[in-house]
């Protein structure tokens, strides 16, 4: 059974911090305000406001503390990530999620963050959500649909959301705990203790500024890690800033994975709104939702 | 089944040495199980050139031929040699069966894989390794024939060659750097039994001590993501060498992570890190650690000896090494010696 975190209610207070890459103070305040305007207390991390010289926002210790804090800090009711980048392999050994497993309380972020909810999924059977981050905030992002929608699945709202028909999609309707994230981040996560298993559950994937012929790596790595073979759906997100080698891979990543599940017969639907690239719905990591792929309409609700 | 007795079963069918332990703390004592040695090779005896991943054409594979029969062994082409499905040479059933219709020769003592590119990982299951079992020859290559080295160490523990292929064979034989000269001319030391000397160039960020153990390894991002699969190597005992090209520091970061966290370099004996073409950091991304500082953070909390520079890579200076055979690495303040024949 899944542990779900109590859901937010006005007043309760968020910890922003940053376990990954680093982030110019200044790109979060939009995001500070926002939740501020909301009616929650936001509490900032250092690691949202670091000295850091480097790519990371701060050393392996200080993203470590800061995270750790936040983790272990009752009054702490979710935890927004900065950014993504790269930096959670380095410290997820290190966190001591006991604290945490006893009080659960909402882990938001996606991208480099995947490590983060598909460690918990795996390991204490925790809901999280792969969702918009402080930086999603900026640009007008705080008031569209997908910041919006990482606000209505704190709140504790049921979701549904609806996506474009393509004409690779297969149809179907299915159930299963929703779970995946960064496909380089899942492909990387095979073999360890973070690893999440698939079999019944509805998968999602999304990349951003891969080559052509690395997404085939990869998801020839998740089918012979058996992560594909007996999936209840399948939703692809975007696959953002495609790369292509001078001998051109001759597919498009829609064609790479239509081909690659071929010999299953679970609903797949493709652009869906999960991605690097805006189009960002917030999901809940881990808990049950349908996948209707229909001719006219795709649906995705708890 | 559940995943971990899937995992036991699968390592008891391969290399036959113990399971990986994640984070061990120091060097473990493992009984190491001798490599299957195909025969070395001897005059008249042919070997198959194959095309498992990328494509190649026969021109360009022209100087290759050349120079091996001029070593006096004869050249059997494959089918997949000119031909092109987009990046492939050939499509994934056409490859397959190229390659094992070389497996299942009896005729050849060594596959040449022509070049790497990317394909390998997508034919490897549909393989049928019992031939080679039969009919053991030498498996050649490296990069994306990382995964086939990998997978026969794992599934057959039978030597293999990881070196140059048929796409780095100069076309002017009389006006190739010395260097191209002997990485070329260390296939055939290898294929032939030889004694293997490697000129590696001092690093004085390598750690000392000496290590013996199989050597297995490989491109990095390739070993990454055969993680988990049944091409996943064990790596308790041994001697691991990697090399990459054209990723970004955090990458090998990350791929140095995920060695650690798949367990791969706790129980190793050494390591060595041959050659790294590193793409440059993005504006605004830099990393602020040289590959020197992230292996050696890696490795910190063990006591394995480390060689850096090795000559092993995409790169010029990249000599053959006996994939799966017993080695011994000497690191000292003076020099690196890798031997084979121990």
């Amino acid at each position: 059974m899944m542990h779900i975190p109590p859901y937010l209610q006005p007043g309760d207070t968020i910890a922003l911090v940053c376990p990954a890459g680093y982030m110019a103070p200044e790109r979060a305040q939009t995001c500070i305000e926002t939740l501020r305007s909301w009616g929650y207390t936001v509490q900032v991390g250092k690691t949202m406001n670091s000295h850091s010289g480097n790519y990371f926002s701060g050393s392996d210790e200080e993203r470590l503390v800061d995270l750790q804090q936040a983790l272990d800090n009752p009054a702490v009711k979710a935890i927004l990530c900065g950014r993504g980048g790269y930096g959670l392999s380095r410290i997820i050994d290190k966190i001591d999620f006991s604290v945490f497993e006893k009080n659960p309380k909402w882990i938001i972020g996606f991208s480099d963050i995947t490590i983060l909810h598909a460690h918990i999924y795996t390991n204490y059977k925790t809901a999280s959500l792969h969702a918009p981050m402080a930086g999603a905030f900026n640009e007008g992002g705080a008031e569209e649909v997908y910041v919006a929608s990482l606000r209505a699945a704190m709140e504790g709202k049921k979701a549904r959301y609806t996506c474009d028909v393509h004409p690779f999609n297969r149809m179907g309707r299915a159930t299963g705990s929703l779970v995946g994230g960064n496909l380089s981040l899942l492909a990387h996560l095979c073999g360890t203790t973070s690893e999440i298993k698939t079999k019944g559950r509805i998968l999602f994937l999304e990349d951003v500024g891969e080559y052509l012929y690395n997404v085939d790596r990869m998801l020839y790595q998740l089918k012979r890690n058996g992560r594909l073979d007996k999936l209840a759906g399948l939703v692809i997100g975007g696959f953002t800033e495609m790369k292509d080698t001078m001998r051109p891979f001759g597919q498009t990543v829609q064609e790479i994975i239509r081909d690659m599940v071929k010999g299953y017969d679970y609903p797949v639907c493709y652009n869906f709104p999960v991605s690097h690239g805006g189009d960002n719905y917030a999901l809940k990591h881990g808990m049950e939702y349908t996948l209707s792929v229909g001719t006219e309409v795709i649906i995705l609700e708890e | 089944m559940n995943r971990k007795h899937f995992l036991s079963s699968l390592l008891t069918l391969g290399a036959g040495t113990a399971l990986p332990v994640l984070g061990a703390p120091a060097r473990q004592v493992v009984k190491p199980v001798p490599p299957r040695v195909p025969d070395y090779l001897s005059t008249g005896d042919t070997i198959g050139i194959t095309c498992p991943a990328g494509f190649i054409t026969l021109k360009e594979i022209e100087p290759a031929i050349q120079q091996i029969e001029s070593w006096g062994f004869k050249i059997k082409i494959g089918n997949t040699v000119d031909k092109r499905d987009f990046s492939f040479g050939g499509t994934d059933a056409e490859r397959a069966a190229d390659l094992q219709q070389m497996i299942d020769d009896p005729g050849l003592k060594a596959i040449l894989c022509a070049r790497g590119g990317y394909g390998a990982v997508r034919i490897v299951d549909r393989l049928d390794l019992s031939g080679l079992s039969n009919y053991p020859k030498w498996v050649i290559g490296f990069s994306d024939i990382t995964v086939l080295l990998c997978h026969i160490h794992r599934n057959l523990n039978m030597a293999g060659i990881h070196s140059k292929m048929c796409n780095s064979f100069p076309d002017d034989w009389s006006k190739a750097e010395p260097v191209q000269i002997d990485s070329i001319l260390s296939i055939r030391q290898a294929l032939t039994g030889g004694m293997m000397q490697y000129p590696v160039v001092m690093n004085e960020k390598n750690r000392t001590g000496v290590a013996e153990g199989a050597l297995v390894g490989g491109n990095l991002k390739t070993l990454e993501t055969l993680s988990g699969t049944r091409s996943d190597i064990d790596t308790v005992g041994k001697i691991l060498f990697v090399e990459d090209t054209g990723e970004y520091l955090y990458s090998i970061d990350r791929m140095f992570w995920n060695l650690e966290r798949t367990g791969k370099l706790g129980g190793l004996q050494g390591l060595i890190v041959g050659g790294f073409k590193i793409k440059p950091d993005d504006p605004g991304e830099e990393f602020g650690h040289t590959l020197y500082d992230i292996v050696l953070d890696r490795v910190k909390a063990y006591n394995f000896p480390v060689a850096f520079d090795f000559p092993v890579g995409h790169q010029k200076n990249n000599y053959a090494l006996k994939y799966g055979m017993s080695h011994r690495l000497t690191v000292t303040t003076e020099k690196v010696i890798l031997e084979d024949h121990i």
